[in-house]
């Protein structure tokens, strides 16, 4: 299928997806949209660097926390905090990158974890300014320059999401099929021959880690802002763990799959929490399944299936890197 | 001026002295085999050139610039490309991306990540030159995991080639190849030499390509340089001689 | 006040430590050197074999018995595990996939402690013939915390031993080395690999009944746990059962140091510790480097 085409009936489709469904439905969409966000931003790491990341919490905590606190110094409209928002989590994961990718594989995922446990722990440490246990409640969104207000009503902001969402993804698209993107999976193919041919690889990964918690960043601000409410549940493991479930069932290395593994995450614990206790067991389980005999995710099996009928790879074909075979 | 130089070249791991003071050249335009017995150093001087390997001692100069212990990636960016024994290429990519990712290398945008169209295409058409002149176009689509034994380590050539570099180093590029793949091969190598500003540094163990092919021989045996001349000379040399054939080893 | 005391009471709650630390990172440590991987799962290892021994203890009412119950049964269920789960990842290029198996098992086995054993923290205390204090240089001192040194010093050479001497130990040594070759011989490599990776658990659980009595079994108690062991690990070298103990008791100096004087950022100087541990050595200090 055209990928462009594709892109743009799925965009109208979520655009009209409020119409269609019951009003009630509307905040698990929202959720749903920044959780796939959030997904597509460890896809960064996880699918296109084979960096395993067990902290990314962290990016989501840094995003929500540092929205709900600039807003108690600063008024500022929605938009800009949450710009001022992503941009703090960049400034802080620089030297949070700089340090994690002086190893890879085990040690890259331990020091991952250990920058959000660390994170979890100041939360605790300075609790008169973040809540402590309690987090931050009441997190307003202030209407934006101007006296532009539609993304005050949850409608609105649905659509804000939405913008989001799909401008994050046209992002990573094109940064993955771009000359920086081509490294990347040189990278995840054979590291060491890349720095053989003059990679400075070191520079690429900082930088994806860096993006990686931008994405993430605007994940969590985007959900401070819409529930109003920041709590260090945020950084903690196992919500690290629930993101990489999501991209390596969605499907790594896709961008669509953690989106779309983000999504039905949302909506099938919903479901499933209404009626057993034991979804995050059955969700542990399913994730081991993956890794054992699926690894490429439910959207590589998807395409897969799809890609092996076609004669030759070209440019355009939904495939998320250059050359990149089945 | 030689284009490399290495001079005292000293590599130890613990008590075993892999590398003993080792000193070569390579002229601008020259091709130089390295030889020698297993275990004679000659991988540990290639990644010690390359800076895989740091040495304990010892120079390597590139082009007049000392680059010894320089980070590998900045080694490379000076316009030296290498082949590795155990042959290293992008197995999930097809050919034609693995040599197109080779050719970015030394582009002055290769760091855009939005768009980079520019870098992209120049990048494609030297990596479908570099295949062309393997001879592996018909494979330029195919998966790289997929390719046999001696079609891979073409590929890794042509990896090397399209990066443009003034000086290659080969690894025994030829181990495992059929006789009419190492016979295409050293077609090959001749064809590139004849045509352009390009110096190699080669290791072999088959002897009937070294002499077809190099200018002058350098002779390792344990880690010391024991020969060092023209082809007929190395030949000659009784030192040569009970090296390989056994004595003191 | 007494400063000769303090100090060596210090010592000693270091060296407590130290024996909990040293169960768990031993166990880690072997894991790795047998099969190349770092056990993820291994700090809710812990975390069940503290719940395993409190039901073992409240069920029996001995602390000996479940002492010994709990590592068998966790052994049982690590050694089930690698059998039918991990093996299938064995020549697998990617590396990757042990890891988030491993930390799959953390999610799945946390989630059924929490099923089985409620959100409530756990704890029966420190047993009866185990409490009271021993004065030593004017100071008191848990009795509890010697017979932890005593466990863990006894321990630590039963294993040396094991390593240096018996057949079975010195097969471990040969196959963390070089499988192939000890396969060629004849041996079972999958048979050795399981019952590594049992053993390995199994320590980790002792860890986890010793330090239940002073923490109580709680949910999340694996989580620092398993940072903890891979921050031993990596001081004390990759795959190196010497390496444990010297990390292990560096680990718990630091910790107990670091409680004392710094109190609320005692748990961040773990952290620290490790940071400045891999910024050192990506790799690890001595021992198999990864």
């Amino acid at each position: 299928m055209n990928w462009r085409l594709g892109f743009v009936v799925t965009a109208a489709a979520c655009a009209v997806l409020p119409f269609v469904v019951p009003q009630h439905s509307l905040t698990i969409l929202v959720e749903a949209l920044i959780l796939g966000l959030f997904a597509m931003s460890l896809d960064l790491l996880v699918g296109y660097c084979r960096l395993y990341s067990f902290g990314h919490a962290a990016a989501y905590g840094l995003g929500a926390y540092s929205y709900a606190l600039i807003l108690t110094y600063v008024p500022l409209p929605l938009p800009a905090a949450i710009l001022l928002a992503v941009a703090v989590t960049i400034l802080i994961a620089i030297p949070i990158a700089w340090i994690c990718t002086r190893s890879t594989g085990v040690s890259f995922a331990m020091l991952t974890l250990a920058f959000a446990q660390l994170g979890y722990a100041m939360l605790f440490r300075f609790r008169d300014v973040t809540g402590g246990s309690d987090g931050l409640v009441g997190i307003p969104r202030h209407p934006g320059p101007f006296g532009v207000d539609w993304f005050q009503g949850k409608l609105g902001y649905y659509y804000l999401v939405l913008v989001c969402l799909f401008g994050s993804y046209l992002l990573c698209r094109a940064i993955v099929r771009s000359p920086f993107g081509a490294v990347l999976a040189g990278i995840r193919e054979n590291e060491a021959k890349t720095i053989a041919l003059g990679y400075n690889t070191r520079a690429y990964k900082i930088t994806t880690v860096v993006l990686a918690y931008g994405f993430g960043g605007l994940a969590g601000a985007l959900y401070a802002a819409f529930a109003g409410f920041a709590s260090p549940e945020l950084f903690f493991w196992l919500t690290s763990g629930r993101v990489l479930i999501m991209v390596i069932v969605g499907g790594a290395g896709t961008l669509i799959g953690p989106i779309l593994g983000g999504v039905s995450f949302v909506f099938v614990e919903h479901q499933l929490s209404q009626v057993t206790d034991l979804w995050p067991l059955i969700f542990g389980t399913i994730f081991m399944a993956f890794v054992m005999f699926a690894p490429q995710g439910i959207w590589g099996i998807l395409t897969s299936r799809f890609r092996s009928r076609r004669e030759v790879p070209g440019s355009d074909s939904g495939k998320e890197a250059p050359g990149a075979a089945t | 001026m030689p284009l490399l130089e290495c001079r005292g070249l000293v590599r130890r791991f613990g008590a075993l002295v892999a590398v003993d003071g080792i000193d070569l050249a390579v002229e601008p335009g020259e091709i130089r085999a390295v030889i020698g017995p297993n275990g004679a150093g000659k991988s540990t001087v290639f990644n010690l050139i390359t800076s895989v390997l740091k040495p304990s001692a010892g120079q390597v100069i590139f082009a007049g610039e000392d680059v010894t212990g320089m980070p590998v990636h900045q080694v490379a960016q000076k316009g030296i490309a290498r082949t590795f024994q155990l042959c290293h290429i992008f197995p999930a990519l097809t050919v034609r991306e693995n040599v197109r990712i080779a050719a970015q290398a030394r582009d002055g945008r290769r760091w855009q990540f939005l768009g980079g169209g520019g870098v992209l295409n120049r990048s494609a058409s030297a990596a479908d030159d570099a295949i062309g002149r393997m001879r592996l176009t018909r494979l330029a689509d195919a998966t790289a995991a997929m390719l046999s034994h001696g079609d891979q380590r073409l590929l890794e050539i042509a990896m090397a080639i399209a990066q443009k570099p003034r000086l290659l180093m080969l690894d025994e590029p030829t181990q495992g190849l059929s006789i009419e793949e190492t016979g295409r091969a050293v077609q090959i190598l001749k064809d590139m030499l004849a045509a352009g500003d390009l110096s190699v540094l080669l290791v072999e163990h088959d002897m009937e390509v070294v002499f077809k092919l190099a200018d002058n021989i350098t002779v390792l045996h344990r880690g010391r340089v024991i020969a060092d001349g023209a082809p007929a000379v190395v030949r000659a040399s009784a030192e040569v001689r009970s090296a390989y054939l056994g004595g003191a080893q | 006040m007494n400063w000769l005391g303090f100090i060596l009471a210090q010592c000693l709650n270091a060296l407590s430590q130290a024996s909990i630390l040293f169960f768990i990172a031993c166990g880690l440590t072997l894991i790795f050197g047998i099969m190349r991987i770092v056990n993820f799962a291994h700090g809710v290892i812990f975390m069940l074999g503290a719940y395993v021994g409190y039901t073992a203890n409240v069920v029996t009412g001995s602390f000996l018995a479940s002492l010994v119950v709990a590592p068998i049964v966790v052994g049982l269920v690590g050694m089930a595990f690698e059998r039918t789960l991990l093996r299938h990842l064995y020549g697998r290029r990617d590396g990757g996939a042990y890891l988030l198996l491993t930390f799959g098992l953390a999610v799945v086995l946390s989630e059924l402690i929490r099923l089985i054993w409620g959100v409530q923290p756990l704890g029966t205390g420190i047993p009866d013939f185990l409490r009271g204090v021993v004065i030593i240089l004017d100071q008191p001192f848990p009795l509890y915390r010697l017979f932890l040194i005593g466990l863990g010093v006894a321990a630590a050479i039963a294993i040396w031993q094991f390593l240096e001497r018996a057949r079975p130990g010195l097969l471990i040594r040969a196959v963390s080395q070089n499988s192939e070759m000890v396969h060629a011989l004849g041996t079972d490599v999958d048979m050795v690999r399981t019952a590594v990776f049992g053993f390995g658990c199994a320590l980790a659980a002792v860890g986890g009944v010793l330090a239940a009595p002073l923490v109580t079994a709680f949910l999340g108690m694996g989580t620092s746990v398993v940072i903890d062991a891979f921050v031993i690990v990596i001081i004390g070298g990759m795959g190196s059962f010497l390496g444990s103990i010297i990390g292990s008791v560096l680990v718990a100096f630091v910790q107990v140091m670091g409680a004392y004087y710094f109190q609320d950022l005692a748990l961040a100087l773990m952290y620290l510790l490790m940071l400045i541990v891999l910024i050192i050595r990506p790799g690890g200090l001595l021992g198999k480097e990864d």
